[in-house]
């Protein structure tokens, strides 16, 4: 492709008949035009949805609407959220993807420091795929939160919550991430040595801090012992994220690099953290909240639970423990893991809901309405519009990495230093 | 001044009187979902005969509230008079709040797309100088009673003078201002409708652990802007 020079840096020559064509950005669209169908529906559900106060039916009396949305109160879905499991599949989403980015991005700059030139090669390349998946994860939690009032995030802080701390965090961190892939594509030796330790250090720093505040936010929330009886929280975070961090990066040597040498070496790197992950959750639920434990192990999460130990443990560690050849063997380890650590932050949100807050007296589980029967465990399948912004922020990141690649060709696998 | 409440939850007859008073007064949104108050039903058997107890509730008005400290707009946050307020207009509707209530006793608003609970009326009633909440009004059995537990004469402290309490998860360790009064008259009944680890406090006792969390948040407490 021709090369344009502006300020000192490669921009190919891309035609819009490229950017509408290209087979991965057919795909990208396809996700991004399942997103968009999520969007609206959310959209109309959270803002256009007719709902009625008590003060509508005296005030209108015999308006229509006022008449079906007391209709929608009594029939309908009682609204977007539900008051006993307020978080669900957004929160999911965006756990695993501003982590897992994260993770790969952590990862790529501890290779930089320590020179390991098998990840250094396709640096660029690893670090768009983290930001796509950091922009993925801030999309959907965008799409959860009620956009309108979010510049009160800016214009009244709140400096001790853990939620608020994450604005500064990611405004730090998205610019270094993208200042360091500028230094790769630039080719400027001097420049990447004399700033990249700094920016590494910086990184690192801001990364365990992310971990951190994550595992704050949630051990902030004393209500769910699941999330507050999980010992050193932190860890479970990094070691999980880790694991399939290193697997969507063995499935990028796969798919991208095509390089078996660096799809082994990641793959090595995943199989210490499958190990450790599996290690954790053995651990872990020695201390976990008994009435947790009991509905997870042994109760209505017990076949999710074992899914996400089968997916993300011991079918990885049995494909990579011996060092087998074949490359099909390494993808489905790869792909096992990315599905199992999805599973597992899954049980972790909706585990850590599930157990009712109606058991508030200590006397029984509650009835929540009239005619309902009493719940043991709460579970709410997530409404379309959520499943479709989900899976269609996969779109959010292949569409970041292939535009990113078209004009600067960050998967070229070349000695940048 | 340090709102509070008891609930002689031994009295309720389940007639919803409340649940409908606080929706009417206030302009709650409709729906099963939506409540600010709620009588909750627990259905238990002795000796294989089925009965339901009966227990009143609402947001609690922690002094020592996580749902405050998890907001990260400042929605929600503690008011003068210790109750714990919501400002609609700077929620992002992230749910944390939601999550962090021990209670269970916020719920998302739909008609202003922001998160809502009860506040004691204030917007009603405790701006216009009344020490009660509509559902302590429109109560036939007079099960709850709002008042001031900073005032040594005040009904309220006078009625937890005499009558012994429990508080909900008092291990979350939020200081609820939810004062449960354990039946009279029949300890049989009064010692079978809590969970035998519960912890049943007299005023004397429980005064300290207000006077800690109060000491320890009061200079949150901002004026409620309405």
């Amino acid at each position: 492709m021709e090369k344009n020079h502006p300020i000192n840096f490669h921009l190919n020559s891309v035609g819009l008949k490229t950017l509408l064509t290209d087979k991965m950005m057919i795909i990208a669209y396809l996700f991004l035009a399942l997103a968009a169908f999520g969007v609206i529906e959310m959209i109309y559900e959270r803002y256009f949805l007719l709902s009625a106060t008590a003060f509508d039916a005296g005030l209108n009396p015999g308006n229509r609407d006022v008449a079906n949305a007391m209709k929608e109160a009594v029939f309908g879905h009682g609204g977007e959220v539900k008051r006993e499991a307020p978080w669900s599949l957004y929160i999911v989403s965006y756990m695993y993807m501003i982590y897992v980015g994260s993770g790969i991005i952590f990862l790529v700059a501890m290779a930089e420091l320590f020179e390991i030139e098998i990840i250094v090669k396709p640096a660029a390349g690893f670090l768009t795929l983290g930001l796509g998946m950091l922009f993925a994860g801030l999309f959907t939690i965008m799409m959860d939160l009620n956009v309108l009032n979010v510049h009160w995030m800016l214009l009244s802080p709140q400096y001790g919550s853990g939620m608020w701390l994450m604005m500064p965090l990611y405004m730090v961190y998205i610019p270094l991430v993208i200042l360091e892939i500028y230094l790769i594509l630039n080719h400027q030796k001097e420049w990447i040595k004399k700033v990249a330790f700094m920016i590494i250090v910086v990184g690192v720093l801001v990364e365990f801090v992310e971990f951190y505040v994550q595992a704050k936010l949630f051990d902030m929330n004393s209500a769910r012992h699941l999330w507050t009886t999980y010992p050193i929280l932190p860890l479970y975070f990094m070691v999980s994220s880790f694991a399939a961090s290193l697997a969507i990066m063995g499935l990028y040597a796969y798919l991208v690099c095509k390089s078996q040498i660096l799809m082994h070496t990641l793959e090595r790197g995943a199989l210490y953290f499958v190990l450790a992950l599996g290690a954790y959750e053995a651990i872990a639920y020695l201390f976990i909240d008994k009435k947790w434990a009991e509905i997870i192990l042994f109760g209505s999460f017990k076949y999710y639970f074992y899914l996400y130990i089968l997916l993300a443990v011991i079918i990885p560690f049995a494909l990579l423990f011996k060092h087998y050849l074949n490359k099909y063997f390494k993808l489905v380890a790869s792909l096992s893991i990315i599905v199992g650590t999805f599973l597992g932050k899954m049980i972790f949100v909706y585990g850590g809901n599930a157990y009712p807050m109606s058991d508030r007296f200590g006397v029984g589980f509650e009835k929540y309405g009239e005619y309902e029967e009493v719940k043991e465990v709460i579970f709410f399948m997530p409404p379309l519009s959520e499943i479709a912004i989900v899976i269609g922020s996969i779109g959010v990141i292949l569409f970041i990495f292939r535009v990113a690649d078209l004009f600067f060709s960050v998967s070229v696998v070349e000695d940048k230093n | 001044m340090n709102y509070a409440m008891s609930l002689d939850y031994q009295s309720c007859i389940d007639c919803k009187a409340c649940e409908v008073a606080c929706k009417e007064e206030n302009g709650v949104q409709l729906g099963a979902d939506k409540q600010r108050i709620w009588v909750t039903q627990i259905e238990k058997s002795i000796f294989g005969q089925p009965f339901v107890a009966l227990h009143p509730s609402q947001c609690n008005h922690c002094l020592d509230a996580p749902c405050v400290d998890v907001c990260p707009t400042g929605s929600s946050y503690f008011a003068e008079g210790g109750i714990v307020m919501t400002d609609k207009d700077l929620c992002i509707l992230c749910k944390g709040c939601m999550e962090a209530c021990p209670y269970d006793a916020r719920f998302v608003d739909d008609t202003h797309v922001a998160v809502d609970k009860c506040s004691f009326c204030y917007e009603t009633r405790l701006v216009h100088g009344e020490v009660s909440t509509a559902c302590q009004a429109t109560c036939p059995t007079k099960v709850r009673l709002l008042g001031d537990i900073d005032d040594e004469e005040s009904d309220l402290v006078k009625m937890l003078k005499e009558r012994k309490f429990y508080v909900l998860k008092e291990e979350e360790k939020t200081v609820p201002k939810l004062f449960y009064l354990l039946p009279e008259h029949d300890d049989y009944y009064a010692m079978n409708s809590v969970d035998p680890d519960t912890k049943i406090y007299t005023w004397d006792t429980f005064k300290p652990i207000i006077e800690k969390a109060k000491a320890k948040r009061k200079p949150q407490w901002k004026k409620i802007i309405l």
